[in-house]
C-alpha cells in the first residue's frame, strides 16, 4: 500500500516538473523563437506580420508651419489652393478617380456605371447624375459642389464645419463691433487650426462616408459602420485600437490617389499575389499579406483556399455592434398621420418607419450568405430592363463555380420594394432631396419623373413597386481566431451556412447514394473479416508461434 | 370705478411689456447669439459645472412659440450654467434668444447645436 501511494507521489512530483518546465520554457521563448514557433502553426499570420510592422508614423512635414498655412482663409477654394502651391499634382491626379467622378466607366452601350452615371440600389436609388443635392455631401468638394477638390475631406485631422465658419467669418470679419470682431477671430483660428492639421486618412476620414453609406450610419454596409472608429479586436483583428490599430489605407493602398479595392463592375483586384511575390502589390487581398496556404501544414483549411474566401471563415456575422439596415419597403412611404409626416423607432433604437422613406428593417449580428464571387458586381442602371414579376437584383455577384478565380464569399443582402416604369419595363430613379424631391413633396409621379429628367431617361408615367435585392460583399469586421466558423456550420446536413451553394458536393452535407452503399459494404465488410479472423484464431489455438 | 381704472391701468402695462420685451428681442442677431449661446458653455464647463462645451438645449427644442414664453418669463433655470445666465447683458440674452428663435421645431430651418 504505501509502494503504490510512494509510487504516486514520484509520479506527481515527475509531472510538475516536466509541467513547470514547459511553463518557464514558454515564457522564457524570445521574440524570434515565438516567431518560428508562429511559423509552424500559423505561417499567414507569421507572413502577415513580417510584412505589417507597426506604423511609426513619422512624417517629413509640419504643416502648421507652412507660410501658405498661415494666411487668412475666407472660403474652402482658399485652403485648396495653399495645399496645391505644394502638392502641384494633387487635384488632377483627384479628378481622374472614382471618388471624384463618381463614374467608374462607361460600357459599350453607353451605360455610365457608377452612382453619378445610371447605376442603381435599392436604398436612396439614385444620385441621379449628382442633381440630387443630398448625396454631394460625401464628395470630396468644397459646398456640395463638384467644383474645387476639398483636401482636407480625406486628410483633415481636426473635423470642423467649414460651410457654417466660413459663412459666419465673413459676415463678421469686417464688422465695426468688438464682439463680432472677436468671434471672428475665433473662428478664424479655428479654421487655421484645421487646415494645418494635416496627415494621411484615417479610419474617421474614411469612414464620414463610407460608414454612413445609404443615408446613416451602418444603412449601406453590414461590415462598414461607425463602430470601426474605434473598434477592438473582437470587432476586428486588423483595426482593433487594442491590437495591430490598422488605418484603412494599410490594406486600400494608394497610386496617385487611386485607391485600391473599390468593387464595382470591374474586379476590384485581377491578381492574388503576395508581397512575397511583388512588393508593389496592392494590399487588397488577404493573400496578399497572409499568402495562399495561412494555415499551418497539413491542415484541411488549407485546402479550402482556391475556392472558399477567407472571408467566409473568419467574419462570422456582420454588424456585430451596431445595426444594419435589411430591407427598405419604398412602396409604404407616403403615409401621414394627423395630417403630417411621422416616424416610427423600433426595437434596435433606429428608424422602422419614415413617412419620407418607407418601411424598414434592421438587424445586429447577421450571418453573411454565401455566393460565388471573382470580384466583380452585376449592377443595374436605369437604361436596363427588367422582369418585374421576378424579384430583380439590383446587384448581384458575379462568379461560378468552374472560374478559377471565384470564391464562395460573404454577402449582405439587402432587400427592397423600389418603383418601377410600368411601360418601359425599368427601374425608376425618383429625385429624393430639395424642394422638389420626394422628401419634400411626397408626390411620386413628380419625384420620378424629376429624377429620370435629370438622367435624361424616358418615364411613361405609370409606375409600380417591385421586389429586389442588393448584394455587399463582406470583407471588414474580421473576427479573431477563436470565433471563426467551424467545419460543422457548413458541413452539416441540414440549415448548413453553405445550403445556398449547390454546385459542388459538400461533404457531411450531400450524399451519393452509390457511395454510402460502397462505405457500408466496407463497413460490414471490415467487421465480417475482423469477426472470421478473431474465431479462426480462438477455433485453431491462437498465434502461431505461440 | 378706481378699482376699474387701476386694473385696466396694469392690464395695460403688461400688455406693453410683453409687447415691448417681444419686439426688443426681435431685434437681436441670431448668428451672434449663435456664439454667444455656445460661449456661456465653454465658460460653465471652464469652471467645472459642466462636462461638454456644447449647449445642452438645441434650438429645435422648442417651437417659436415655446422660445418666445420662455424668455418674456426669463425662464432660464432650463438651461443650467445660472451664474453664466445671469451674468448675461440683456442685448446677448436677446442674440440668444434671436438665434433659438429662428432654428425652432416649427421653423424652415431646424436646428441642432453642433
Amino acid at each position: 500500500m504505501k509502494k503504490i501511494f510512494r509510487n504516486k507521489l514520484y509520479f506527481l512530483a515527475v509531472l510538475l516538473i516536466v509541467i513547470g518546465g514547459l511553463v518557464c520554457a514558454g515564457a522564457g521563448m524570445a521574440d524570434e523563437d515565438r516567431e518560428e514557433n508562429d511559423l509552424a502553426v500559423s505561417p499567414g499570420r507569421a507572413l502577415a506580420r513580417k510584412a505589417a510592422k507597426p506604423q511609426q508614423g513619422w512624417t517629413t512635414t509640419d504643416h502648421s508651419k507652412h507660410p501658405a498655412l498661415q494666411g487668412e482663409f475666407r472660403k474652402g477654394a482658399e485652403i485648396t489652393a495653399a495645399c496645391l502651391s505644394c502638392h502641384s499634382e494633387a487635384e488632377s491626379q483627384l479628378h481622374t478617380t472614382i471618388h471624384w467622378t463618381w463614374v467608374g466607366y462607361t460600357d459599350e452601350s453607353g451605360k455610365r456605371l457608377g452612382k453619378a452615371g445610371d447605376a442603381l440600389n435599392n436604398f436612396c436609388l439614385s444620385a441621379n447624375s449628382m442633381q440630387d443635392k443630398g448625396c454631394m455631401a460625401c464628395h470630396p468638394s468644397w459646398d456640395g459642389r463638384k467644383e474645387v477638390v476639398n483636401c482636407l475631406a480625406c486628410h483633415g485631422q481636426k473635423n470642423i464645419n467649414f460651410g457654417e465658419a466660413f459663412e459666419d467669418y465673413n459676415a463678421f470679419a469686417d464688422s465695426d463691433d468688438p464682439d463680432e470682431k472677436e468671434i471672428a477671430e475665433e473662428i478664424q483660428a479655428n479654421v487655421l487650426a484645421a487646415a494645418q492639421s494635416i496627415g494621411r486618412p484615417t479610419r474617421q476620414n474614411c469612414g464620414e462616408c463610407h460608414f454612413k453609406g445609404g443615408g446613416g450610419d451602418g444603412v449601406k454596409h453590414g461590415d462598414l459602420d461607425t463602430s470601426l472608429t474605434k473598434p477592438n479586436k473582437d470587432l476586428d483583428v486588423h483595426m482593433g485600437v487594442d491590437g495591430q490599430n490598422f488605418e484603412c489605407t494599410r490594406c486600400h493602398t494608394t497610386l496617385e490617389h487611386n485607391i485600391a479595392g473599390r468593387i464595382y463592375s470591374k474586379p476590384a483586384f485581377t491578381e492574388r499575389k503576395s508581397l512575397i511575390e511583388d512588393d508593389l502589390t496592392p494590399k487588397i487581398t488577404c493573400e496578399s499579406c497572409h499568402g495562399s496556404t495561412p494555415h499551418e501544414p497539413g491542415h484541411k483549411a488549407n485546402d479550402h483556399s482556391d475556392k472558399v474566401a477567407c472571408q467566409s471563415c473568419h467574419i462570422p456575422s456582420f454588424a456585430r455592434v451596431n445595426p444594419t439596415k435589411m430591407s427598405w419597403d419604398w412602396s409604404q412611404s407616403g403615409k401621414l398621420k394627423d395630417g403630417k409626416p411621422y416616424k416610427e423607432v423600433g426595437p434596435l433604437g433606429k428608424e422602422d418607419y419614415l413617412s419620407i422613406k418607407g418601411r424598414m428593417t434592421w438587424a445586429k449580428d447577421v450571418k453573411p450568405e454565401y455566393r460565388w464571387f471573382d470580384g466583380s458586381m452585376k449592377t443595374l442602371t436605369v437604361k436596363d430592363m427588367i422582369d418585374p414579376a421576378t424579384r430583380v437584383a439590383v446587384s448581384a455577384p458575379v462568379g461560378d463555380q468552374g472560374d478559377p478565380r471565384s470564391r464562395i464569399f460573404p454577402f449582405k443582402v439587402h432587400q427592397g420594394r423600389q418603383p418601377y416604369d410600368k411601360v418601359h419595363k425599368a427601374l425608376l430613379a425618383p429625385l429624393l432631396s430639395g424642394k422638389e424631391g420626394y422628401w419634400a413633396t411626397l408626390d411620386w409621379p413628380s419625384a420620378l419623373a424629376k429624377g429620370q429628367a435629370a438622367l435624361g431617361v424616358p418615364f411613361s408615367g405609370e409606375y409600380d413597386f417591385v421586389e429586389s435585392s442588393y448584394y455587399l460583399p463582406t470583407t471588414h469586421m474580421v473576427a479573431p481566431k477563436q470565433n471563426v466558423v467551424g467545419c460543422i456550420e457548413c458541413h452539416v446536413r441540414t440549415d448548413g451556412r453553405l445550403a445556398s451553394i449547390t454546385e459542388v458536393y459538400l461533404p457531411g452535407r450531400d450524399r451519393l447514394n452509390l457511395l454510402d452503399t460502397l462505405g457500408w459494404v466496407a463497413v460490414l465488410g471490415s467487421l465480417l473479416g475482423v469477426t472470421l479472423h478473431g474465431l479462426g484464431r480462438v477455433f485453431t489455438g491462437g498465434r502461431k508461434e505461440e | 370705478m378706481i378699482k376699474r381704472l387701476v386694473i385696466g391701468v396694469v392690464a395695460l402695462t403688461l400688455c406693453l411689456v410683453f409687447i415691448g420685451t417681444a419686439l426688443a428681442m426681435e431685434k437681436g442677431n441670431p448668428r451672434k447669439g449663435k456664439y454667444t449661446y455656445r460661449k456661456v458653455y465653454s465658460t460653465c464647463m471652464a469652471r467645472g459645472a459642466v462636462e461638454s462645451p456644447k449647449p445642452t438645449v438645441n434650438p429645435d427644442a422648442k417651437t417659436r412659440a415655446q422660445w418666445e414664453q420662455v424668455f418674456a418669463n426669463r425662464d432660464f433655470a432650463q438651461f443650467g450654467c445660472d451664474q453664466e445666465w445671469a451674468a448675461l447683458p440683456a442685448e446677448d440674452v436677446n442674440d440668444i434668444y434671436s438665434y433659438l428663435w429662428e432654428f425652432a421645431a416649427d421653423s424652415p430651418t431646424p436646428a441642432k447645436c453642433k
